[in-house]
């Protein structure tokens, strides 16, 4: 073996270097598995659209549902016209209600007020509700 | 009932796993049967049946004397009678009825053929190809010239089996690929379900006994093939993978280990 | 690097750690002619780490229920990302560890290193390789297959044998008449939360044990010493040794690696050896299986319930060898410690061996 001809120490030090480069190895290969393990799989179908049927959303009532992972809420204001928001309020992500009688949407968390359209009317929240695009199909409604 | 027994019975036989299991309860159920305790102590035509049937598919897979004769297994004194619902021997004719209970399908496919048209006047049903009580596992086995020219040239029978033959092979090949997976962890209950229920409407193509539609088809069940065995070789390609990458996690540590133990070696030569 | 060391300045004033550390590194002096059989503790420390961590990662998608454990671990093995992987390590190295647990204890006994002043160390020992097996016994009903299901029936039915509690006892150990729903609830508690924490305090005791008598010098050539306790508490010195670290770990770290090595192997290329066929099937309580067998670690306790007549005497012979392998420092008086010496004890430890070893193989061929 050519290391027994060096001496102890300097063998050491490129033993632990290999040593360190071998482990390293071992540890990226074993962090992967975990990585993917905690990696969420459901991305909550991105970029996919979803349907609801129109009978679901009566008009002046408010339908709350699944939208790509998170909660969001279908509109009809008027009759045939349709609104789609995020349901998650932009102070602090509780999920805002709607509340029928003044046709606006209040978070229960710390007052933040919304318009049926996601614009603030008071409150904490420093942003609008996100919208989706709607459109009709049928008796289906198309959003995304 | 009927149709999970049919369809859970093949799926354990093709694992041939459960083969103990299974036989076990139909022992069981055959235990409790009335018909078979009389019929299994007679000898002659009357007793005949039993071992018969002991042999058979349906046996195998739970199905029982009352399954298709009627009666009441557990009633030795009622258990023949038309009242609890007792058949007895179909007629000629009744036959295929008889067996279409079950085999809906396969029954429309040969009412449907010449085979079928031709019954009434003497045409071949059910049991004259697949026997009665020994009834085997349907294969291309049953398409042979000793059996077909009893009644026809054999001609365009064996133009059948060819044609179907290599799709049949493929089935039984892809479906011996499925143990070996099941056995290091795989959930094949999937594929099984999908190679079961394709070799089903597979075999009824059998019935149709018309050449031009079982050539036409059999194109259409090696595109299905294809498809299936793709995704079972992505399993197989996934789990050669998983060796590489244990092998080299394998020797890197011996590696790892080997230098650990070359570093002790320089302490010790301080020592 | 300055950060760092200004950070354990900062903790040093306070806490004193440089001082602990060299105390317990590079001042712990062991014996020089130590050998790699004094690793097999640190080994197992590792795969019980690696227990804990493989476990964790199972109880995130394990439902505890029977209608749908099996299901839950098929997907473990099929959906969740790398769940077979940490399943496989989970199996196979509960294996290993008894593998490992045997291994150890069987070099301590034939070091005699059990003896005075170490009877605490032997005691913690074997409490940790009975909780070890009995980690492996409630684990195995969890995936509630065929196999845990009339392995766990089995096993609790031998406590049956037990006179006049009996009856009552095994319906204790299963909370029901037959294993069921509360058995899985119960095991399942235990196997991640009892016994865990049981090991977690049992081991801490033990090194506890072991770092305070020191470690004992292998007895063999010209310096070995007797088994002796003198009137006062003495920490077993080693002035001529060598340091613990890094001498010793290096060659504890190469055990380390072969060990792990073995169970990275295994798990990848033959994992199936310690999944019978039994354990791809979802228990089924009106059905047994046909020659259902224990694990490996348990034949011979298997078949020592056969070969008695009655289950009763077979139970009490597996009670008593464990009572003695117990309390064998307390039976075990001796001073010397060199097998050479020892030719009564190296003779029942060589046959006692021989005999498990072929009660267990008859065992797995009845």
């Amino acid at each position: 073996m050519p290391e027994k001809t060096l001496p102890p120490d300097q063998r050491r030090r490129y033993l632990l270097a290999m040593l360190g480069a071998v482990g390293g190895a071992l540890a990226a290969m074993g962090a992967w598995p975990l990585v993917r393990f905690f990696m969420p799989r459901d991305t909550g179908g991105a970029g996919s659209a979803i349907e609801i049927p129109r009978k679901d959303v009566p008009p002046g009532s408010a339908h709350f549902f699944d939208y790509r992972g998170r909660p969001a809420v279908l509109l009809q204001p008027r009759s045939g016209e349709f609104l789609a928001l995020t349901a998650v309020c932009t102070h602090l992500g509780c999920i805002v209600k709607w509340q029928d009688d003044v046709g606006e949407f209040l978070c229960p968390c710390h007052g933040g007020r919304f318009s049926l359209d996601g614009a603030v009317l008071g409150g904490p929240p420093p942003a609008p509700l996100e919208t989706f695009p709607v459109t009709l199909k049928g008796d289906q409604i198309v959003i995304g | 009932m009927m149709t999970v027994n049919l369809r859970g019975g093949p799926v354990a036989l093709m694992l041939g796993l459960c083969l103990f299991a299974f036989g076990g309860q139909a022992v069981a159920a055959e235990d409790d049967s009335v018909c078979l305790q009389c019929h299994g102590a007679q000898s002659g035509r009357l007793g005949d049946p039993v071992p018969a049937w002991e042999s058979s598919v349906h046996a195998g897979n739970g199905v029982s004397c009352h399954d298709c004769h009627g009666g009441d297994p557990t009633d030795m004194a009622m258990a023949m009678s038309p009242e609890r619902g007792f058949l007895g021997v179909p007629e000629y004719e009744e036959v295929p009825d008889f067996c279409g209970r079950c085999h809906v399908g396969v029954k429309d496919d040969y009412l449907a053929s010449q085979h079928g048209k031709a019954l009434a006047s003497g045409g071949p049903q059910c049991v004259v190809c697949h026997d009665n009580h020994a009834v085997q596992r349907a294969s291309l086995d049953l398409i042979n010239e000793q059996d077909c020219s009893r009644c026809h040239d054999y001609g365009r029978a064996a133009e059948i089996r060819a044609s179907m033959e290599t799709t049949d092979d493929r089935i039984s090949l892809l479906e011996n690929e499925l143990p070996p997976l099941h056995r290091v962890g795989i959930d094949v209950k999937g594929f099984e379900g999908e190679i079961f229920s394709l070799r089903n409407e597979f075999h009824r193509l059998f019935h149709t006994v018309d050449v031009e539609q079982v050539k036409r088809e059999t194109d259409r069940f090696g595109t299905q093939l294809d498809e299936i065995s793709g995704r079972v070789e992505g399993v197989k390609t996934d789990l050669a993978e998983r060796k590489i990458w244990g092998g080299v996690a394998t020797v890197l540590l011996i590696v790892a280990g080997i230098l650990s133990w070359l570093l002790r070696r320089t302490y010790h030569d301080q020592e | 690097m300055k950060p760092l060391k200004m950070v354990i300045d900062w903790v040093d004033v306070r806490l004193g750690v440089r001082e602990l550390w060299t105390a317990n590194t590079t001042g712990y002096l062991v014996p020089g002619n130590i050998n790699p059989w004094y690793s097999l503790g640190t080994v197992l420390l590792v795969l019980f780490g690696l227990q804990f961590l493989t476990g964790i990662l199972l109880l995130m998608h394990y439902i505890p229920d029977t209608e749908k454990a099996f299901a839950s671990v098929e997907r473990i093995m099929n959906e969740v990302p790398f769940g077979w992987l940490f399943r496989y390590l989970h199996v196979v190295g509960s294996n290993l560890i008894v593998v490992v647990l045997l291994l150890h204890m069987l070099s301590v006994l034939f070091m005699g290193s059990y003896k005075r002043p170490r009877e605490l160390t032997w005691l913690s020992g074997f409490g940790l390789f009975n909780l070890g097996l009995f980690l492996c016994l409630t684990g195995y009903l969890l995936p509630w297959s065929q196999l845990s299901f009339w392995a766990t029936t089995v096993a609790t039915d031998a406590a049956g044998a037990v006179p006049v509690i009996g009856s009552k006892l095994v319906e204790v150990l299963r909370g029901s008449p037959s294993v069921g729903s509360e058995t899985l609830g119960r095991f399942f508690a235990l196997h991640v939360v009892v016994m865990p924490l049981a090991l977690l305090g049992l081991i801490g005791f033990h090194l506890f044990c072991v770092r305070r008598n020191g470690i004992s010098r292998p007895p063999f050539g010209e310096k070995a010493r007797p088994a002796r306790v003198g009137e006062q508490f003495e920490h077993e010195h080693h002035d001529d040794g060598i340091p613990f670290f890094p001498n010793y770990t290096s060659e504890e770290a190469a055990m380390v690696c072969y060990f792990i090595a073995l169970l990275v192997f295994i798990s990848f290329f033959a994992p199936q050896i310690f999944l019978p066929l039994d354990a791809l099937e979802p228990a089924d309580p009106f059905n047994t299986p046909e020659h259902i067998k224990p694990e490996w670690y348990f034949l011979w306790a298997y078949q020592t319930l056969k070969i008695f007549p009655s289950k009763f005497l077979g139970l009490a012979v597996q009670g008593g060898l464990m009572t003695f392998l117990a309390l064998l420092p307390f039976i075990d008086r001796g001073e010397e410690r060199r097998p050479a010496k020892r030719p009564l004890f190296v003779t029942c430890y060589v046959l006692g061996l021989l005999l498990i070893l072929a009660i267990s193989i008859w065992g797995h061929y009845s």
